[in-house]
């Protein structure tokens, strides 16, 4: 839990509900977490950098989450992102392949997951970055 | 004149024109272009203008609409002319089938070469006799020969040939060339139009397949963004009441964790089926691409078994692998074999009673591995056998209220997935006894 306190994690996610369930279940963890609420949003907080985690969607308003992977990958920030994970519903192979060759670590299907699953997957990325 | 044009003997040099003369005419398949070489060539190739011709036509039968049809004008300036100062534009000049006065119909009709002096005789009832003598007059033609044009021995229209020289002028070789030439244009327009015909078909086959793809992907989109739609508030149904469920928000009683696990079930089938139906609306658009690898399928069978293991003691069924020996490697796409795999061993837990078994077996036979799962469960009643592989072709009679499954979709995805791969899938079963379900693969070859 203490080395939790220390992490902080942004979640990118358009979907209200979605937003609260993610911020609830990982701040229940001791994760320090932001939200952006759209892919501008997420944009300006992922370029400040300095993240340990992002959980990026990929249908987002304004701005997709291909396109800001896309930005990021050209424009690296000064600041960086330990690690950025799709978070989305969107299954298509192609979609995942496109999100991965652009820097994404992982990809997470939210249907397919128990808020239990996504908590213990955050852990294991997190782990791995450290 | 001699009427029997088809069985004319042909000089050398006749049947070396003929030969340079069908060369040209079918060397082309577009219609336009044939027709209209047709008219120039004997002019231009065969020097005819020299030997007194101005004006060559043709002229095709339009059985839609019964009349003869003038389609093309030899490019000479006796022709320029007659289509300046014609009364009736040359596209117009439709000659009805009945109309036998005219002597092209006659021609037509009787299968034989017709002569003229006096253009009334071809352009009736279209121009009046003044009309016709007079620009006859201008022009300066004094003979007109109609043949008619054959194919398959049937009459397909006609071809005149206007000129400055009287019919005894003509040559018996003038005679001869004509005829044979005649014979050819009959199968050239034919082919031509044949070809036009079926260019016109594949163009529009071609427009058609076109929209029929955009509509395709448009179906794909639609599918792909719905489900994206639909999965996002089942996510939160799903978690929020798996969060409920772990009394994350305070203990619950025992009858609201019944009704609050029929939800989360009920969530879970829901997005099982829009997962199912994507799969199939990418099946059925030919978007699937496979990613075959040399799949050990008594690995896969190890690794389904170890995922059905909880469930397995929940409802009190034993599990076994069968396997003689070593199994040589599949050419599967592990994903989609895990699937089926998932699905059929899923079945076999909905209706199999507790005490029961369910084995996977791989065996080789005939160049493919074939894995069975078989059952001990209630079978598959008669009726229901037929529409088992069918879409919602779901039988009635599970036992067990599935935490994945019941769409009615799962064989008939196997089904396409293991035809894919170039398998077959097929199913025994006894009614009280239990079913099998076998599906083969064929072997790796490394490509």
């Amino acid at each position: 839990m203490d080395e939790n306190l220390k992490k902080r994690i942004l979640i990118i996610e358009d979907d209200e509900y979605l937003r609260d369930l993610y911020m609830e279940i990982l701040t229940a963890e001791g994760f320090m977490v932001d939200q952006a609420v759209d892919g501008e949003e997420g944009y300006q907080a992922v370029t400040r950098g300095g993240y340990d985690l992002v959980l990026l969607d990929i249908m987002l308003p304004k701005k997709d989450g291909i396109a800001i992977l896309r930005d990021l990958a050209q424009n690296p920030p000064e600041g960086k992102n330990k690690v950025i994970v799709v978070l989305s519903n969107l299954g298509q192979e192609s979609v995942i392949a496109e999100a991965v060759k652009l820097g994404a670590r992982g990809y997470m299907i939210k249907s397919e997951m128990t808020p239990e699953q996504t908590v213990n997957e955050v852990k294991r990325y997190l782990a791995e970055s450290t | 004149m001699n009427n029997n044009h088809t069985t004319t003997p042909q000089s050398k040099q006749t049947i070396d024109s003929l030969w340079r003369l069908e060369k040209i005419i079918l060397d082309t398949l577009n219609f336009k272009d044939v027709v209209q070489r047709i008219c120039d060539s004997v002019l231009s190739e065969l020097g005819y203008l020299q030997l007194g011709y101005r004006i060559v036509v043709l002229a095709l039968i339009d059985e839609s609409t019964n009349v003869l049809k003038r389609i093309s004008i030899s490019q000479t300036p006796e022709a320029q002319k007659a289509l300046e100062i014609t009364p009736v534009p040359f596209q117009n000049i439709d000659i009805p089938m009945n109309y036998s006065e005219n002597i092209c119909i006659k021609a037509i009709e009787e299968s034989k070469p017709y002569v003229t002096h006096d253009w009334k005789d071809i352009l009736l009832p279209s121009y009046n006799n003044e009309e016709a003598r007079k620009i006859q007059e201008i022009i300066g033609i004094h003979t007109s020969v109609v043949y008619p044009i054959t194919y398959h021995g049937k009459s397909r229209g006609v071809m005149i040939f206007s000129m400055v020289k009287s019919e005894e002028e003509m040559s018996e070789e003038e005679k001869d060339l004509i005829r044979g030439y005649t014979d050819v244009v009959g199968i050239a327009v034919q082919n031509a139009r044949l070809y036009s015909d079926l260019e016109e078909t594949s163009k529009r086959l071609d427009e058609a397949n076109k929209k029929l793809k955009e509509l395709d992907k448009l179906k794909d989109e639609f599918v792909s963004l719905a489900s994206h739609e639909l999965r996002t508030p089942m996510t939160a149904v799903k978690s929020y009441t798996w969060l409920v469920l772990n009394n994350k928000s305070g203990e619950i009683t025992p009858k609201t964790r019944e009704h609050l696990e029929k939800v989360y079930n009920s969530t879970e089938r829901l997005i099982h089926l829009v997962n199912e139906m994507l799969d199939i609306s990418r099946i059925e658009g030919g978007r699937v691409q496979l990613k075959l690898e040399a799949l050990d399928l008594v690995q896969l069978a190890r690794e389904v078994k170890d995922e059905f293991a909880p469930r397995a003691s929940e409802q009190n069924l034993v599990m076994e692998i069968e396997t003689d020996g070593k199994i040589s490697p599949a050419a599967g796409d592990r994903d989609k074999i895990h699937q089926v795999l998932v699905n059929l061993v899923g079945n076999s837990f909905k209706f199999t009673q507790s005490g029961g078994r369910v084995s996977i077996s791989v065996r080789l036979k005939d160049n493919m591995v074939e894995v069975g799962i078989e059952d001990t469960g209630i079978g598959i009643a008669k009726e229901d056998q037929e529409r088992i592989f069918q879409k919602f072709g779901r039988v009635e009679g599970s036992l067990v209220i599935s935490k994945i499954g019941g769409t009615g979709l799962g064989l008939y995805l196997s089904k396409q997935y293991i035809e894919m791969h170039g398998g077959k899938i097929w199913f025994e079963s006894e009614p009280g006894k239990g079913s099998t379900f076998t599906f083969s693969l064929p072997l790796y070859t490394g490509n």
